[in-house]
This record gives C-alpha cells, structure tokens and sequence, in this order.
C-alpha cells in the first residue's frame, strides 16, 4: 500500500478502529461511526437513534465470523502498540487499509450475491433478525473485555464505553418495562384483542434482547439458538431448492409453455401427471405381484404353466414370434398365466393368489381415487381466481418481466412467454367484445351439433354393421374370405378415426366458439367416436374369451379323461392300486389355452401397436412435413411455409385423447398382464421426451394462442369416464368368468374371488361372522341409502355455497363499479365550486377539466355514460373467468 | 483498489450517505467498489455504456428505462452519490423501519417511493402520467414485432381503461398505486445488498 495522505480525523479514526477492533471484532463500522458522531455531537443519543444502530449492528455480523483469525493477528499488533505509539498510528492505518482491501475482494466474489431471488431476500431478513440478538450480547462483552484492557487514549474508549453502556442500560430498561408490561398488562384497561396484541410484542421484544443481555451460559444458549435457528432456514432453503429441482422435466415444460402458450404445455402437464400416476401402479404391481413370484415362487420350468410347449420351443426364441409376445415371453411373470396357484409361497407364507387379486382391484381403486381428489382439487383452485380479472392488463404490463433475468436464453424464453402470454389474453379479449348476431350464432351451433350428431350416429351404426357382420363371418370358413372381409373391423375403425376428427374440426368452425370451448367440444366429440372404437374392441374379445373358454372345457375333459383312463388301465394292467403319478415333462402336458394370457396378449400387443402409430405420425406428419417445408423452400413455387403444407401444429386433443385411451387400455389390461404396466412408465418417459423434442423443432404455435383453462379438469373427466367403462369388464370377468383350470393364481377354482372367501375361512370365525352380516343385503341396502342421501345434502350445500359466492362477486363489482362512478363525478358533482375555482386566475397548475362548454345536464351525464360503457365491458371482461 | 476505495470516499460523504440512503457503511464501501469496477473511464462518474455493460440490463427490454432512471434530467454522467440514491430505492425494508412515527420524511426504501421508481420507469416524459403512447412504447419493448400495432394499441387502451379511474385516458401515480395495490412491492422490489 502506498503511504496516503490522511487529515488529522482520518488518522485518529483509524487509531480508534485499531484499538477496537483490538478490544472487540465485530460491529466495527458502527462502533467507529458512533465514536465519531459522539465527538462532533457530544453524546446526543436518544433512543431513536438507538432503534437506527441496531439494525445496522446486525450488518456486520454476518462477514464477523471468517474474520476471526485476521482479528488474531490484529491483536498481536495491538500489543505492541504500547511501546510506541506513532508507530501504533501508522501501523492501525496500514491495516485499516489492508482489511479495507481484503473486504473489497470478498465485495468482488460476491458480486454475484447481488441477483438474488425474492425468497432469498426474505430469508435473509430473517436471518438478520436472528443475528442482531446475538450480536447484542457480543458487543457487551466485548465492551466490558476492553474497559480493563485499554489505558492509554483513555477520553476516546471512555466516551464508547459511556456510549454503549448508555445504550444497553436504555436496551435493558426497556426489557424491564416490557417485562413489567407484561405482568401487569391483565389489569389495563384494554379490549382483549389490544391486550393480546400488546402481550406478544412484549414477549417477543424480551425474547428478542433477553438472551442477548444474559450472562454466561443464557448468552452461550441464546447464540446457540439462533445458530440452529439460522441453519434451520438454511436448511429449509436448500430443502425447498432440492424439491424443485426434484419435479421431473419442469424445465422442458416450461420450455414449451414459454413458446406454445399454456394449453399446449396443458398437454404435457397431464403426461406428467399420468406418469406420476402410473409409477404408483407399477410400484403396487412390480412389489406386491412380479417380484414376490420371481423372488419366492418356483423357477421357470418347474410346472407345466411355467414353461414353453414342445411344440414352440424351435420358435420360441424367435423374433418375430417375441414382438407378438409370444414364445418366451408368453410364458413369463408379464403375463398371468405363469402365476401359480398354491395358496402361500416362499418362507413368508405370502398370500399371492389373494395379493393378485387385491392389487388387481387396488389399482382400481388408487386411480378413482387419485383422479376425483385431483379433480376436487383442481375444481377449488379454479375458484378463487375471483378478482385477478380486475387488471389482467395492467399486471401483464407492469410485472410480467422477471428483472433478476441474466442469462440470455431464458430471456429469449421470457420474451416468448410475455408475447404468448399477451397474445393468449388478445384471443380472451375478442372473445368478449365480439358483438354478434346471436340468432345466426345459435343457429350455425344448432346446425353444427346436428351434423356431428348425425355423423357419430352414422359411424355407430357402421361398426354396429361391420361387427355383426364380421361376427358372421367368424362363423364361415377362413379361407373362402377375402382380405378385406377378413379385417372389415380394423379397416373401417382405421378409416373412422382417419376421417372423422379433421371433419368435425370443420364442422366445429361454423360455431365460431373461443378456441378453449371450441378444444373441449373436439374432444368430446373425438371421445364419442372413440367409445365406438372401445365397443369393437371388446366385443372382439369376449367373443374370442368365450370360443376359449369352450375349447377349454374340452381340453379339460379329455385330460381327466385320460387321467382316469390311465389310472385304470395301470390299475388293471398290474392289479393294483398302488399307481404311481404319470411320469410326463412338464413342457409336454397337455394344457389348455389360457384365455387370460391371450387377453393380456392382445392388450399387450395393442399397446405396443398404439406406440408404433404414435411415433410414426410425429416422425411422417411432423418431422419430414416439417424437413421438407424448410429445405423444399428454396427451390418451390409458392412460399411453402407461409403457403399450403406450412408447419404442423401440434394437435392437443388428439394426443390427450391417445394419452387417456391408452391408459384405459393400461387399466383394463393390467389385470392380465402385470408387465402391461411397466411397458407403459417407458411409454409415458419416451414420449415426454420424444414430443418435447418433435413439438420445439417441428411444430408452430397455434394460430390463435389461448390460454388453457387453471383446472385439467375436463381432461381429467374424460380420464374418469375411461377409468369407469375399463372397470366395468374387469370386474365384470373377476366376478363372473370361470378362470383357467391350468394356469394362473386362480387356477382350480369356480371364481376369482373365492380367493377371498378362502382366506376369510382362515381366519378365526368372528371375523367370518362380521363379514356375513356385512354382506347382509339389508345391511348394504341401508347403507347405499345413507350414501345417496349423503350425496344429496352435500350437493345441496354445495350449490349454495356456489351462489353465495356469485352474490358476494356480484357485489364485489358492484362497489368498484360504484367507487369509480363516485370518483369519476365528484369533478362534476360540485360544479358550482368548480366554476368558482375557474374564475380565479392562476387556481392551480392542473389544467381545468375538459368538459366546459355543455349545458350542466348533458355534462352530468357524460362520465356517466362513460363509464357505463365501460362497466358493461369489464363485465364482458369478467364473464370468461367465470367460464373458467 | 481497496486504497483507491477508502481514499475517493471520504469518511463524511460516507455518513452523509448513510443518513441520506440508510445503506450501512460497509454496504456502501462495497457497493463503492462495485462503481468503481463499472467505471471502465475511471473518471468517477458512470455513463450509460457503462451500465449496459451489465448483463441483466442489456437483456432487459426495459434496460434503458432503468438505466435512465440512473440519470438526473439532462445529464449524462452520475456520480456516487446519485448511484447510491438510485439503489436505495431497492433497500429491502427493515421491521423497525416499518413502524416509524410518520414525522419523519419518508426513506427511499418505503412502499411509495418504490412504486414511484417503477412507475418513472414507465412514464417517459416525466409529465406525471402514463399516457397511451408511452403504453406503446413500452409495450413495443416487451413484445417486439410478434404482435401488430394494432393489437398492441388495443392492450394499451384495455390497460388504461382498467387503471384509470378518473376518466383522463392516462394512468396517474395514485391509479398506478391502486392496481398494484396487492402486489407485495416491499419484497419484490428489494435487493438483498451484502452487508
């Protein structure tokens, strides 16, 4: 450092710094500006000033920690100061300077400290409040150390100590009045609620200084507390930091939201959640069934279910025959058919017939579950998004930027999502002010509802026709068919689905509807065609389940058949009883075909299929559309781009209605195959990341960007429907069907529920009993009475609630309306005083209202006017968030 | 350059800052070094090159608003001093500042003196009034060229239409007030400045 001219002050400042930072370590810039302020004011210090120094106390405290051993060093220096004290004087300036310098470094690394997030600015005055108590009893003692250390410049400490003295006697005398406060506070003559709020500002101001005025071991108690206070916030910060960064994929969606606009992102927010959804199934199924049968059960081979027929074992390793999931895969823990009856396996004892039954349910169960509290939930928040409406504008305009943004892609990010998201409130906007012909509006709806409406009857009819045709045909021999009579039903469900959506989507533009309601009826309509296409499906396969179910009864017979024959052919080929078992391997037994296994097959294999289309459309209808309009551009005719392919974009309602079917299929078939739900998870991670990538690079924002609806829930209502219809014929066949005699957890018994009626017999008898009367059908019948007359009470309220709030929103506006009307006329309302005001020369710098000239009538009524315009507009601003 | 910090910023200017700004001592050493490191003239004063060196700023559509609020009327150059009232409109507000007798003139930090920095911001001809046109201007600096005049034109009568409440087609600081009356301005228009 180079040697500075300093003024007198300046130097003895410095001496000053030296000896306390000698003395005591923290608080330095406070202590040094108060030492002088005591010089120049001579001791003026009342308790204002007080309340100033605190919280500047505290500012020190947090770099006083990692100073301690250049503080150490100090000291040294200190001592020797006494022998000389010019040299003292020097020697404090030079380190003056050099902490000066080292603080200006750690400044520099922290530069970055400075773009900092809201919560951490809150947190931070927590900790501060934390640390300013510590600090107070720090100083005092640091105080009290230097009163017997310092001799020499006695004037100077004496006035700090006075100082700080005076300052903890005033702290202290105002712990005692708070104190005094609070024992006597219950005979003041006060309301209660003043009292109580006095009573916790006493007991907060002594919680706060106490500790810091204590002594010994109160003091080392005190800090220790706000030690573990300060890295409790610590903690909860990076805990809540870690939470975040645990959501899967949120930057990918965010990604997407930024660029596409919210209802696009709604899609990936449902895939999300589905996936969240389907790792708790294939949780309960992988560690309640897969993994108990391949940990305890008997290995591959054992048993006749266990292993592959002679007759397939040359193909069974084949690849065309493993992608139809049949040969080894067939006979593995993916399908039902491998699961073997005996009633507990392993050390456990472990129940498996009757644990694939329950999660068989359970997963019924969860999901109706998870999907009606997610909807509830969603249905409160979309509730209370009461009064945002007032100034959508306004808070786009003013705070829509994040100003802590430094980084240049997210702000290309930010920039695209205030664009979208005030182009998403454009389209809400002209929604409201369209003033149109009603009677034209309702007629082109009635009309467009009834051509949908005769095209879903015609398509109904058509697979009604195609079905009981192709149900004919099964009938007749296979060979006399041609192809297409052969798959008449996968030809026109193919068609259908090919043709129908685009045609609705015409259809649907004649009713001019906002592209939110407009995206809703599109699905709707899609999922009634759909529900044929489900119809199809499984009639296709009962009649399959049912030729099964006869072919196995025959195999059935003819195998006990040769059983009895064999024992009495041994019986009486050798005269005896004694008749050994039938020696045959277990691949060579005669078995039936397993209908559960081919249904878990067909599942199997459809979901499969229904991946392969989806990932073929993206890459042909997106991906090469997309390659060819970019680089065809160069040399075509028209402007490809702006002109007739153009970019796709990307179609929400098809891909959540793929996504929920899909999952449809998932619930029906998880029962038959519980490998059905881990295909799937890969499913559901796949296409997250494959349509993330296929939407930012080949796909282009909506044409009108809107802003999808807060709640998911009309997604989630057709997710319900689905999650019904696919339970009806699981419980219809667990309740029903006879299971396979010969492979299967069930094997062996009339129905698939008497698993339980077998564990109940287990069990000590008082529970049979209980259960008995349960099932009592009066019992049940009373209880579904209850349960509806709940029902109807709670709906009842319900509605109530509901137009209770309609009433207080109504009101809410009402008094806005009415405040601005109160506003806008007190200009007008005293004219008198205005004109008054006018006449004087030089009233005021405010320009005169505009409106002068007409007569007072027409002028009272003008803001009027006005403003009612202008209410009937913001009432049309409201209206789609009640639609919400 | 800690020497050069301690030397420029005599120990009176400091506790008139402190008075004037209610920065700590350290907080205003360091933010000095932090002035002085974006002085790229080394003459004391920072101009608007300077502060566009800033990351955060030179992204931010709104950068040259804020930078301007840097700058007194007509002038080029800001001193210490000015930066230092600038940024003590982003002192976050401490408990015991919240309840001071009213006598006192308002600090910096307080609520309206916040709000009244962000709505300067938007109010370009410093008239008082956030007219339709200084909504455009704005606006065309937050959208780009994604969204047709026109349309911007229609967001910026639907923003006043929603602020305004006396009827003069421009947002007054007292209706700029009232539509970010929830907005929790105290937190989110503060800096956590090292201490």
């Amino acid at each position: 450092m180079p040697p500075r001219k300093k003024n007198d002050l300046s130097i003895k400042m410095a001496d000053d710094d030296a000896k306390r930072r000698a003395g005591k370590r923290r608080a330095k810039p406070n202590q040094r500006a108060r030492g002088r302020k005591a010089k120049q004011s001579e001791e003026e210090e009342d308790e204002e000033e007080e309340e100033d120094e605190t919280p500047r106390r505290k500012v020190r405290s947090k770099k006083a920690k990692p100073q301690d051993s250049e503080d150490e060093e100090e000291e040294k220096g200190v001592k020797r100061k006494g022998t000389n004290a010019v040299g003292r004087k020097k020697k404090a300036a030079k380190e003056e300077s050099e902490e000066e310098s080292e603080e200006e470094v750690r400044g520099k690394k922290k530069k970055g400290g400075k773009v900092t997030s809201k919560d951490q600015k809150e947190e931070h005055n927590h900790e501060k409040k934390g640390t300013s108590k510590g600090k107070g009893g720090k100083d005092k003692g640091n105080d009290k150390h230097k009163d017997k250390d310092e001799s020499p410049d006695e004037d100077d400490s004496e006035e700090e100590d006075s100082l700080s003295e005076g300052e903890m006697a005033a702290l202290k005398e105002e712990v005692e009045e708070k104190k005094k406060m609070i024992a006597t506070l219950r005979n003041k003559p006060w309301r209660l609620k003043r009292r109580l709020q006095n009573l916790k500002e006493c007991q907060a101001f002594v919680e706060k200084f106490e500790g810091a005025l204590g002594k010994g071991k109160g003091r080392k108690l005190y800090a220790y507390k706000v030690m573990m206070a300060k890295k409790m916030i610590k903690f909860h910060r990076d805990f809540d930091n870690f939470k975040t960064a645990c959501i899967p994929w949120e930057r990918k969606i965010k990604e997407v939201e930024s660029h596409f606009g919210s209802s696009v992102a709604s899609y990936f927010l449902f895939l999300r959640w589905m996936f969240g959804l389907n790792m708790v199934l294939f949780g309960f199924m992988f560690g309640l069934v897969v993994l108990p049968e391949v940990m305890m059960g008997l290995p591959y081979g054992s048993i006749p279910r266990k292993v592959v027929p002679t007759a397939d074992q040359s193909t069974a390793m084949d690849y065309s025959v493993l992608l139809d999931f049949g040969g080894y895969f067939q006979y593995s823990v993916l399908f039902y058919g491998y699961y073997n009856d005996a009633r507990t396996i392993g050390v456990f004892k472990f129940r498996l017939p009757l644990s694939y039954l329950l999660v068989g349910v359970g997963i019924f169960g969860y999901s109706l579950m998870v999907v009606i509290r997610m909807m509830a939930r969603n249905s409160n928040e979309g509730g209370d998004g009461g009064d945002e409406g007032q100034f959508t504008f306004s808070f786009k305009m003013f705070t829509s930027w994040d100003y802590l943004i430094g980084n240049p892609e997210t702000a290309d990010n930010k920039f695209a999502s205030v664009t979208t998201s005030f182009k998403e409130s454009i389209v809400d906007e002209q929604e409201n002010q369209k003033d149109e012909n009603i009677h034209l509006r309702r007629f082109l709806r009635v009309l467009a509802n009834f051509l949908i409406l005769c095209c879903l009857g015609g398509s109904g009819f058509l697979i009604y026709y195609v079905v009981k045709q192709s149900q004919e045909n099964a009938k007749k021999d296979e060979n006399t068919l041609t192809w297409f009579e052969q798959n008449e039903v996968d030809v026109v469900m193919s068609l259908l689905g090919l043709v129908c959506p685009p045609l609705f989507e015409t259809i649907a533009e004649l009713e001019e509807y906002h592209p939110r309601d407009a995206l809703k009826w599109q699905l709707g309509r899609i999922f009634a065609l759909f529900l044929g296409n489900l119809y199809t499906f499984l009639f296709a396969l009962f009649d399959e389940v049912n030729a099964k179910l006869e072919e196995e009864k025959a195999i059935k017979n003819a195998t006990l058949w040769n059983r009895n024959e064999y024992y009495a052919n041994y019986s009486s080929f050798y005269n005896t009883t004694d008749v050994p078992p039938l020696e045959i391997a277990p691949s060579d037994v005669t078995r039936g075909p397993c209908w559960e296994t081919s249904v878990g097959v067909a599942f199997m294999k459809l979901t499969v299929n229904d991946i392969e289309v989806t990932y073929i459309t993206i890459l042909i209808g997106d991906f090469f559309r997309a390659v060819i309009v970019r680089f065809l551009n160069y040399c075509w005719c028209w402007d490809l781009e702006a002109g007739f392919p153009s970019y796709g974009e990307f179609d929400i309602s098809g891909n959540v209605l793929g996504l929920i079917f899909n999952q449809g299929m998932i619930w029906m078939g998880a029962f038959f195959s519980p490998g059905l739900v881990g295909l799937n998870i890969l499913r559901l991670i796949s296409s997250m990341y494959f349509q993330c990538w296929a939407v930012m690079a080949t796909n282009v924002p909506h044409e009108r960007v809107f802003k999808a609806s807060k709640s998911n829930n009309f997604y989630m209502g057709l997710l319900l429907m689905v999650l019904f219809l696919s339970l009806l014929p699981v419980i219809y066949i667990i309740m029903t069907m006879p299971p396979s005699f010969d492979c299967g957890p069930f094997s062996g018994r009339e129905k698939m529920y008497d698993v339980i009626m077998e564990t109940l017999a287990e069990l000590p008898t008082f529970i049979g009993n209980i259960v008995g009367y349960a099932t009592n059908p009066g019992l049940i019948l009373s209880a579904v009475l209850l349960m509806v007359l709940a029902i109807y009470y709670l709906n009842v309220t319900s509605k109530n609630y509901e137009n209770a709030n309609l009433e207080l929103r109504k009101k809410m506006q009402m008094a806005r309306d009415e405040e601005k009307n109160r506003r806008n006329n007190k200009e007008t309302t005293n004219q008198s005083q205005q004109y008054l005001e006018d006449l004087m020369p030089n009233r005021s710098l405010i320009p005169p209202p505009v409106v002068e000239e007409p007569p007072p009538g027409g002028r009272l009524d003008r803001p009027g006017d006005r403003l009612q315009g202008r209410g009937g507009a913001e009432g049309g601003a409201d209206l789609p968030l009640d639609a919400k | 350059m800690g020497s050069r910090a301690s030397t420029l910023l005599r120990e009176e200017e400091i506790e008139e800052m402190k008075k004037e700004t209610g920065f700590s001592h350290s907080q205003i050493t360091r933010l000095y070094s932090r002035f002085t490191s974006l002085d790229k003239g080394e003459n004391g004063t920072l101009s608007r090159e300077d502060f566009q060196r800033i990351p955060e700023l030179a992204i931010n559509p709104l950068g040259d608003r804020i930078i301007n609020a840097f700058f007194p009327e007509g002038e080029d150059q800001v001193n210490f001093r000015g930066f230092m009232r600038t940024l003590a409109h982003f002192r976050p507000i401490e408990d015991n500042e919240k309840n001071k007798d009213p006598t006192v003139s308002e600090p910096l930090n307080s609520r309206t003196n916040k709000l009244l920095f962000a709505f300067r911001l938007y109010d370009l001809d410093r008239d008082d009034k956030i007219s339709r046109d200084e909504l455009l201007q704005v606006l065309r600096m937050m959208v780009g060229v994604n969204i047709s005049d026109e349309q911007l034109g229609s967001i910026a009568d639907r923003t006043i239409q929603e602020a305004d409440q006396n009827g003069d087609n421009s947002i007054s600081f007292n209706e700029f007030i009232k539509v970010l009356e929830k907005v929790d301005v105290e937190q989110k228009m503060s800096i956590r400045f090292l201490h």
